[in-house]
């Protein structure tokens, strides 16, 4: 095979001159004889191909994914690689570095470690903790004789961000005793000896913020952290890690079954008997194995991985993988996987980066190094891996064969990773999308990630309970280590309790310090508490099941499962005749239903350990108060998804009456729905009300009746309706005249409406644009349509020839009767296959209108579109399961997104192949005119229609600015502060605008289901309205809007809260103070303004303001100009 | 035939809604005067008014201007213009936008123009037995009147289809009239006619075109010599180079917006 230089690519060749092709060249000419520039282009298109240039286009294709794919792996690469100058300028460093170090004095006395004498003398703490520093032992520093860079930066593969260069000292072996591997001894001195290189290197001047640092709670085995003086810092920092010559022990001293550190120095209890050796603590072995086995297992990386390019760029990818996933996993491990593929021929250095990266992708998923495990030991000298599965969750032995590289990963993180890894080939194998970024550019963060996060207040309270009930056996393994302990413990405990609820529970510890090298260890932690974590990604299928079934009484499992679960568990006898052990939680609603695992939880905590629920903190349901109406409610209290189900079934219930509709010219053949209402996502559903008191009648139809009180209006409540397209079966005999054909569709009406009346005796009245019908207490609104009302609004003659033009008209129709069924046939699917779309698009749409943005701003179809591209573009992560957490999403899309370059495609059904897709993609390219493009497959000739008009530019960039101080707020209350109620996100601002104009409260509708009201609560009737159509879609402040607008548009833009919102703001346009010229046709709100005998033009703005409030006569409460 | 020269200047004039309204719109006025009068405005008696608010209405100009005389009609409309309205038989009427709009006063005689032009100060819209209706009682009232009985609707449509049917007729008969031959022997070829024809559509047309290139092409020779085949190999090529200069310009831009820092 051929070396292939990844770095080479065609454009090197295109300054190359080359003898053009005869035929090419006339193929050129015959496509571009017009433009110069473009034909230098074609030219070059046309020109022979080297066979460099073959080879690459066609491995491209086989070697990597795409050809962008391969080109942003170059960029990439490129981007995090250490920068030469960086390099030469540490080397330097390093150099003095080392000659300082290795000029540090000998020193024989012999130290009593658990006095402060070595203390005293160094002038530095020693970096071990109390528990530690009372056990005896004797102490001579040694001299070390070497040292060494190791780890990413040694082997060439690290990476440019935060960089931190391992420096690796070896401690001689005379150091240690044979006695000191037990009780932390070893550590104990491995501490001393960092204390006499910090208080050497405190004396250097070319070093700054000299610190011991400790990582993934590893607190018995401290580093030495600092950054080189000067600019160099800004790019690196150092970090000392201490190893010991691998001839200090026999390994298999620590193999998994020895005991190393005894009960009784652990638990201070002097009573029992000091030669019993205790159980086996393989945590504590593997903590010394690390530092012995260091050098073993460097030399062998040492051994493959310099040598191949394309190893080390697969380590890099790899990395930066990781590291955007957070996953604990260390660059060092990756390394060594690679080494065990490599060594079984999975993988080889002749592969390109992209082809290890894949194949290390789909090994891992595929592994089970849970009982499995593997090992790059070759021979039998070593312990067996079942024993290593005994003591360890995850099993990758060493060179060595004695030492588990991943002894410290939990079963948590190991799925997590492996999840993680069947993702990234999914997304790999996804041709439909650029998989580039949410691999490798995307950070996924736990808010991202995760549909519930678990969290705890009091980590040190946590702590103790849990280990006052945990094992001696546990207890003695992870020694002082006890975070790590509770971590299995809690993660073991949930795992059993929500079973197949969850895809996963993740472990999420932040327990990192770095201190100064003259506080103690112990001085340093007041105050730092660790943070621990869980997250989960819930099942959709099964997370919501109230009743959790256990084994049939009879059998002896029962006994363990009330064991398990406590007073929750109770007898029951289900439909299919089977009596078991059964636990049933809350959950009517289906939004309580979503929180059945935050319940789980609370309760387990709360009988296991005895931890209260304020002691836990969840974030998943912050915002389901928003979900709730507050007005009314029914049996129990009503979600949206309620409302949005009485409905769909009213809904079911009329199609089927329309079918069966006899006497009609031309038969009821499709009924669609097209108000929100029917995808779940109105935040505000109708609802079955009470029948109107004494009302004034008309044909079937309530009237407003004319009544005042204190001098307000009062309003029948509003109602609105549900509506819906209706289409006819064929006919050709529709008139073809505009005015006709919609004469002819006003009879239909009338007569659908009368045969319904007729046939089912229920309210309907017919308009000549549609009909109403009062169904189960619900007003649907049924339009019909016919393409050929479109096809007659496009038509137009033009020199005796019929042209067929899109115009504003048949635009608007064509997405009204057409498009908008179709799609909303699609999100309704869509909430069928998630259940929480619909909640999701209603906080949207409700965060949306809060911050005055609703529609036409920010229209409501575009706000289901992107809720439903989070759903349907998860990458890279999984579709959110609770609507809090969805929304977090939409609006970090909202932020993150390229909405100037990219654009959204949206396929509900894989209708689009690629090709389609890269059409489209080109096709908006070109034209820029919106500043956000969302593409359905359900588009047709015209894309993106639904943000053809809005939102603007201004009114995107608002939105965003927006929604990112609305994420840092909610990343600020829920991941530090613990707040329970982050609906301040829902409160506007009302600086910044020009008027704001007041409304009467009385007047506005949904008044009550404002964010801040407080809920009233009020009991809808047993039996709804029947006989008379309500006044419906009477909404005073849209019609307020609607005359502003049209009549104002040219001046200014009027923003307000659809749900609720007692205040319409007012922002001028910014050319309102300028001069205007008047002119016959354009003298629109001018007054003569004259000044200095000269007589100019400009905007009556005060007779404007007079106006809003002439206009609103009766609704405007008071009008305040800033 | 003017009785008096009358300047061509606008000249403006508050309009208020009531008496003490504080900050009126000014509007601004002159006689309407062009080439060919149209008979529903009049020479010399037509006052063009541009800047009329949104809200004033017919009887409320009537009022304002009552100083003046007896206004014969006024006609509102969205822009000033020359071009005389054409009716559109319209079964649904057009709907009413509330915007800022022109006016064409006429009145009964031509010393009360100028009288008119010559005011200083105009009534208010609104008087004692005429008041403009604006908010909530505006959108109740459209509410209800645009509820309708069954009975009043049917005879609508009755009366609209009747009319178009009756027009129709009228357009084919028309037609018919056009096969005839005239007086020099010329027939029109109509779309029923007995002479055979194709709609005159851009479908069709275009339907027509393409059948004809379909043709050429068909006499076309393809993979025969050996430069075609030559230059359907390069014709590969130069897809997949276009392909990966696309892609290049893809990652030029992705580069320019700096998205290649993953940290």
């Amino acid at each position: 095979m051929v070396k292939r230089n990844i770095k080479s690519s065609i454009s090197e060749d295109i300054g190359v001159t080359q003898t053009v092709n005869e035929n090419g060249k006339r193929a050129a000419e015959d496509d571009h004889s017009k433009d110069g520039p473009k034909r230098v282009r074609t030219k070059s298109l046309y020109r022979q191909p080297t066979v460099n240039e073959l080879n690459r286009l066609q491995e491209t294709e086989s070697l990597f994914n795409s050809n962008l794919f391969r080109l942003q792996v170059d960029e990439i690469i490129q981007e995090v690689k250490v920068k030469e100058k960086t390099e030469k300028k540490f080397q330097q460093f390093f150099t003095d570095l080392k000659t300082h170090l290795l000029a540090i004095p000998k020193d024989d006395t012999e130290y009593d470690l658990s006095t402060n004498t070595l203390a005293k003398k160094l002038k530095v703490k020693i970096p071990v903790n109390e528990q530690l520093m009372t056990t005896k032992c004797v102490f001579q520093f040694h001299k070390f004789s070497d040292v060494e860079i190791k780890g990413s930066y040694g082997l060439g593969c690290s990476i440019n961000s935060k960089l931190r260069v391992d420096v690796q000292i070896t401690v001689p072996s005379e150091t240690y005793t044979k006695n000191d591997s037990v009780n932390y001894k070893y550590h104990k001195k491995r501490a001393a000896y960092l204390a006499c290189i910090a208080s050497h290197l405190a004396k250097l001047q070319t070093i700054e913020d000299l610190q011991y640092s400790y990582i993934n709670s590893c607190e018995t085995k401290p580093v030495l952290d600092f950054k080189p003086v000067g600019k160099l810092g800004n790019h690196l920092s150092v970090r000392i890690h201490l190893t010991c010559e691998s001839d200090a022990y026999k390994l298999h001293r620590f193999s998994p079954e020895r005991n190393n550190l005894r009960e009784a120095w652990l638990l201070n209890d002097n009573t029992e008997n000091n030669s019993d050796v205790g159980p086996p603590t393989p945590y504590y072995n593997s903590s010394v194995l690390a530092d012995l086995t260091a050098s073993v297992n460097q030399e062998f990386l040492n051994e493959f991985l310099p040598k191949s390019e394309n190893l080390k760029q697969a380590v890099v990818l790899l990395k930066i993988w990781l590291r955007q996933r957070n996953l604990k996993v260390s660059g060092y491990v990756v390394c060594l996987l690679l080494a065990y593929y490599v060594q079984n021929k999975r993988i080889n250095n002749i592969m390109s980066s992209y082809q290890i990266v894949r194949n290390i992708w789909i090994a891992l998923k595929a592994s089970e190094l849970d009982t499995k495990g593997i090992s790059l030991h070759k021979g039998d000298s070593a312990p067996s891996i079942e024993e290593f599965h005994k003591h360890f969750p995850v099993v990758f032995i060493d060179k060595t064969g004695y030492y588990n590289l991943l002894w410290q990963m939990d079963l948590g993180t190991y799925s997590a990773l492996k999840r993680e890894c069947a993702l990234a080939v999914e997304m790999l194998d996804n041709g439909k999308i650029n998989s580039f970024l949410p691999l490798f550019m995307m950070p996924l963060k736990p808010l991202m990630k995760f549909d519930h996060l678990l969290r705890f207040k009091n980590i040190s309270q946590i702590k103790d309970s849990v280990l006052a009930k945990a094992s001696k056996e546990s207890k003695v393994n992870y020694g002082v280590e006890q975070l790590s302990l509770v971590v299995d413990i809690l993660y073991n405990l949930l795992a059993k309790g929500l079973g197949n609820r969850v895809d996963l529970i993740q472990p999420i510890v932040e327990d990192d310090l770095s201190w100064s090298i003259k506080k103690s260890l112990d001085k340093a932690k007041i105050g730092v508490e660790p943070k621990l974590s869980f997250g989960l990604i819930l099942n959709p299928e099964n997370s919501m099941n109230v009743v959790e079934k256990g084994p049939p009484a009879n059998l002896p499992e029962a006994e363990q499962f009330r064991a398990f679960w406590g007073d929750k568990s109770e007898l029951r006898r289900f439909q299919d005749g089977s009596i078991t052990e059964t636990c049933v939680w809350e959950g009517e609603a289906l939004a309580e239903r979503r929180a059945v695992t935050k319940q789980i939880v609370d309760y387990l905590m709360k009988i296991k350990y005895g931890i209260e629920s304020t002691q836990l903190y969840h974030v998943t349901d912050q915002l389901d108060s928003v979900l709730v109406r507050k007005q009314y409610r029914g049996q129990r209290l009503l979600y949206v998804e309620d409302g949005a189900l009485t409905a769909l079934q009213a809904f079911d219930e009329l199609r089927r009456d329309l079918r069966q509709l006899a006497q009609l010219p031309l038969d009821i053949s499709a009924l669609y729905g097209v108000s929100p209402i029917f995808s779940y996502s109105c935040p505000v559903p109708a609802l079955p009300r009470a029948a109107p008191h004494n009302p004034w009648k008309r044909a079937s139809t309530c009237l407003i009746k004319d009544i005042q009180r204190d001098g307000l209006a009062v309003l029948p409540e509003y109602t609105p309706v549900c509506k819906a397209i209706v289409e006819l079966g064929h006919s050709g005999k529709w008139p073809g005249e505009i005015h006709a054909f919609r004469c002819l569709k006003a009879a239909f009406h009338l007569q659908i409406a009368e045969s319904l009346t007729k046939q089912y005796s229920i309210p309907t009245q017919a308009s000549p644009t549609h009909i109403d019908v009062l169904k189960n207490g619900l007003v649907f609104r049924l339009e019909i349509a016919h393409p050929k009302e479109i096809t007659l609004l496009r038509r137009e003659k033009e020199n005796g020839v019929v042209k067929y033009r899109e115009s504003e008209e048949s635009e608007r129709l064509q997405c009204e009767t057409v498009l908008l069924p179709r799609l909303r046939g699609a999100l309704h699917g869509l909430h069928q296959k998630h259940p929480s779309f619909g909640a999701t698009a209603c906080l949207f749409k409700r965060w949306l209108s809060a911050h005055l943005l609703s529609p036409p701003h920010f229209p409501s179809t575009l706000a289901d579109l992107m809720v439903a591209a989070v759903f349907l573009h998860p990458q890279p992560a999984q579709p959110p399961t609770s609507p809090t957490v969805g929304l977090y999403r939409v609006l970090k899309l909202l932020v993150d997104f390229d909405w100037a370059r990219d654009v959204i495609v949206l396929d509900f059904n894989d209708d689009l192949t690629r090709e389609d897709i890269t059409k489209l993609e080109q096709q908006f390219s070109e034209d820029s005119q919106q500043c956000l493009r969302i593409v359905t497959a359900y588009d047709g000739p015209s894309p993106a229609p639904w943000s053809r008009l809005a939102p603007s530019a201004q009114v995107l960039a608002r939105c965003r600015a927006l929604a990112a101080s609305a994420l840092s707020y909610v990343e600020d209350s829920v991941l530090v502060d613990y707040k329970d109620n982050i609906l301040p996100m829902f409160v506007p601002s009302l600086a910044g605008y020009d008027v704001v104009i007041h409304l009467h409260s009385s007047l506005v509708p949904h008044s009550f289901e404002r964010v801040d009201s407080t809920p009233r609560l009020q009991k809808l009737p047993e039996s709804p309205v029947d006989d008379v159509i309500p006044v419906v879609e009477f909404h005073p402040v849209l019609k307020y809007l609607e005359e502003l607008r049209s009549a104002y548009s040219e001046f200014a833009l009027f923003f307000h809260d659809l749900y609720g919102g007692e205040v319409i703001a007012v922002l001028w346009k910014p050319d309102i103070k300028e001069d205007r010229e008047f002119q016959l046709t354009n003298a629109t709100a001018l007054k003569p303004i004259s000044s200095k005998g000269e007589t100019k033009y400009g905007v009556n703005v005060e007779a404007l303001v007079e106006d809003f409030r002439i206009l609103g006569d009766g609704l405007v409460k008071s009008i305040t100009v800033n | 035939m003017k009785a008096t020269k009358r300047t061509q200047d606008f000249k403006a004039i508050e309009l208020k809604l009531t008496k003490d309204s504080s900050a009126p719109h000014t509007i601004y006025l002159k006689e309407h005067v062009v080439r060919e009068h149209t008979q529903d405005r009049p020479q010399g008696r037509t006052l063009l008014v541009v800047n009329i608010p949104p809200y004033a209405d017919e009887k409320g100009i009537i009022n304002a201007f009552k100083d003046a005389g007896h206004v014969q009609s006024v006609q509102l409309c969205l822009k000033p213009s020359t071009a005389e309205v054409k009716t559109v038989h319209r079964f649904l009427p057009e709907a009413n936008t509330t915007t800022f709009r022109a006016a064409y006063i006429v009145f009964k005689k031509v010393a009360e123009l100028d009288k008119a032009l010559k005011l200083d100060e105009l009534r208010p819209l609104n008087s004692d037995d005429h008041k403009v209706k604006v908010g909530i009682n505006k959108w109740v009232q459209e509410y209800n009147d645009s509820v309708l009985v069954p009975a009043i609707l049917k005879k609508n449509i009755e009366t609209f289809m009747s009319k178009f049917d009756a027009d129709s007729q009228k357009a084919e008969e028309k037609e018919k009239e056009l096969e005839q031959e005239d007086d020099e022997g010329w027939v029109t070829v109509t779309k029923k006619g007995k002479v055979q024809s194709f709609a005159r559509t851009e479908k069709v047309e275009n339907k027509i075109l393409k059948k004809e290139e379909k043709n050429k092409k068909r006499k076309e020779l393809k993979n025969f010599y050996t430069f075609q085949i030559r230059e359907s190999k390069m014709k590969n090529i130069v897809a997949l180079r276009q392909k990966f200069e696309e892609d290049k310009k893809k990652i030029a831009q992705i580069k320019q917006s700096r998205r290649f820092k993953p940290f």
